[in-house]
């Protein structure tokens, strides 16, 4: 991909996904319908599930390219997996600060140690370490490569995640939306649920975008300066 | 097969020959033992606890921060005079240098937990006999997974400016199974629960532990390449 054409691709899926972005809360707000027994907290769900998937699907990503990292040595690979996790750390954050603020009105509290909660923050540590260890290596080439074993690890703790709900009793709700006897939410939910997944998953793309031509520029000023500093 | 035990073993030996004769990690580990039981006897009120209910969340606490003491210093001896260059191109595969470190390891953090227990029996008159080779068995295979991921690591953070404060930020996150069941089933144990109770959590302990394993062996040539 062209500098040019990241740089037309983040501009439109930016502005798909922010607007996307008004339309859903539009939609949570003031268009769907109030569930019956969780009342209007329910519409926090929308907001916290669609951080965490989209966290999520960053972190597969992640997963991705640092496993495809060590095998092929391509740092455009290095680059994208490092945006999709700075990517994945602002929605994780933003669907770890959604679920407190709802479970304190549906659970009675703000915190509980519930799996799939818990580790969901660790996630969001290990990803924290992913970047962490990057900065702290004086050989980038060094830093690239542990991150990226740092996220092929992580890796094997996403679908712990996963099944982790189903490991432990737990106050956490069973999976509505994907399930074998299909949706368990009604249609205007779903919709709006769907709206959410879609805005975010387009924000990612764009965010991830930006950061990667951020990436690559980066790089290309490096290359310069180098050469720079043998001709002269 | 044998020529690679060999020289994983060789590898081990090494280390444990070197460890026994300085004895600077082993030292450094059991002071820290006696002394964190030490200063948790006056952090904790024992008229309002009983020893034995919090026993094996002090045990397993214990060996976590005690063995990161030890497990964050396992390639210190490496940095000098270019020795992690001559082990590198010894005609050895990279993935008998990491299990022979985490033999070495193993065996270090099983003398530190020998004394974990004498000390927290000692200190807090908890009695670890009835169940004695049920809870070696648990601490056995989790010291695995444990010594495995924070080897790992280790090789990681050796090679930042950080050093050992990354070490807990990389490795913590990762534990939680780790000390979830292992905790969970050392406490049934000392409440005198038949040993049958904690297969299940014996067996997640032992997946946790193989995976840490075998991603230890499959991505620490990737760390230690130049």
């Amino acid at each position: 991909m062209s500098l040019r054409s990241i740089r037309q691709s983040v501009l439109i899926l930016g502005f798909l996904g922010v607007s996307l972005t008004l339309l859903f809360h539009w939609m949570v707000f003031f268009w769907v319908s109030t569930e019956a027994t969780l009342g209007i907290s329910q519409r926090i769900f929308y907001i916290h599930v669609a951080g965490m998937w989209t966290g999520m699907l960053a972190f597969i990503v992640v997963a991705v390219c640092s496993a495809m990292y060590l095998w092929l040595r391509d740092d455009r690979l290095d680059q994208i997996g490092r945006a999709a996790a700075e990517g994945g750390l602002v929605f994780f954050a933003v669907g770890l600060t959604a679920g407190p603020l709802w479970a304190r009105l549906a659970w009675g509290t703000w915190w509980t140690w519930e799996p799939r909660l818990t580790l969901s923050l660790l996630a969001w540590f290990i990803y924290i370490g992913y970047l962490l260890v990057r900065g702290a290596t004086e050989n980038p080439e060094k830093g690239k490569t542990f991150a990226a074993v740092i996220g092929v690890i992580a890796a094997v703790n996403i679908p712990l995640i996963h099944v982790s709900v189903l490991w432990f009793r737990s106050l956490h709700p069973e999976p509505v939306v994907v399930r074998q006897d299909g949706p368990a939410l009604p249609p205007d939910m779903l919709i709006t649920m769907l709206t959410a997944l879609l805005a975010w998953t387009i924000l990612l793309f764009a965010l991830v975008l930006l950061r990667y031509g951020a990436a690559r520029l980066e790089a290309r000023a490096e290359e310069l300066a180098l050469d720079q500093g043998t001709t002269t | 097969m044998s020529r690679y035990l060999r020289q994983v073993w060789a590898l081990a030996a090494k280390d444990l020959r070197v460890e026994f004769r300085t004895r600077e990690r082993f030292v450094a580990m059991a002071a820290f033992v006696v002394l964190t039981s030490l200063l948790f006897n006056y952090a904790v009120d024992w008229t309002l606890l009983n020893p034995r209910d919090i026993a094996s969340a002090l045990i397993w606490m214990i060996i976590v921060l005690g063995g990161l003491l030890g497990l964050g210093r396992t390639f210190e001896l490496e940095k000098e005079d270019g020795a992690m260059e001559g082990l590198l191109v010894a005609p050895l595969p990279r993935d008998a240098l990491f299990l022979g470190k985490v033999i070495a390891n193993c065996v270090l953090l099983g003398l530190v937990e020998v004394l974990a227990v004498l000390v927290v029996s000692l200190f807090f008159q908890v009695d670890f006999t009835q169940n004695w080779l049920a809870i070696g068995a648990v601490l056995l295979v989790g010291t695995i997974g444990f010594v495995s991921l924070g080897t790992l690591f280790s090789g990681i953070t050796a090679g930042t400016r950080m050093g050992e404060t990354l070490l807990p930020v990389l490795l913590f996150p990762l534990l939680v199974p780790l000390v979830a069941f292992g905790a969970s089933s050392t406490a049934s144990l000392l409440a005198g629960f038949p040993p049958a109770v904690v297969y299940g959590s014996l067996r997640i302990l032992a997946a946790f532990s193989i995976l840490a394993l075998v991603s230890g062996v499959g991505l620490f040539r990737f760390i230690v390449e130049e």
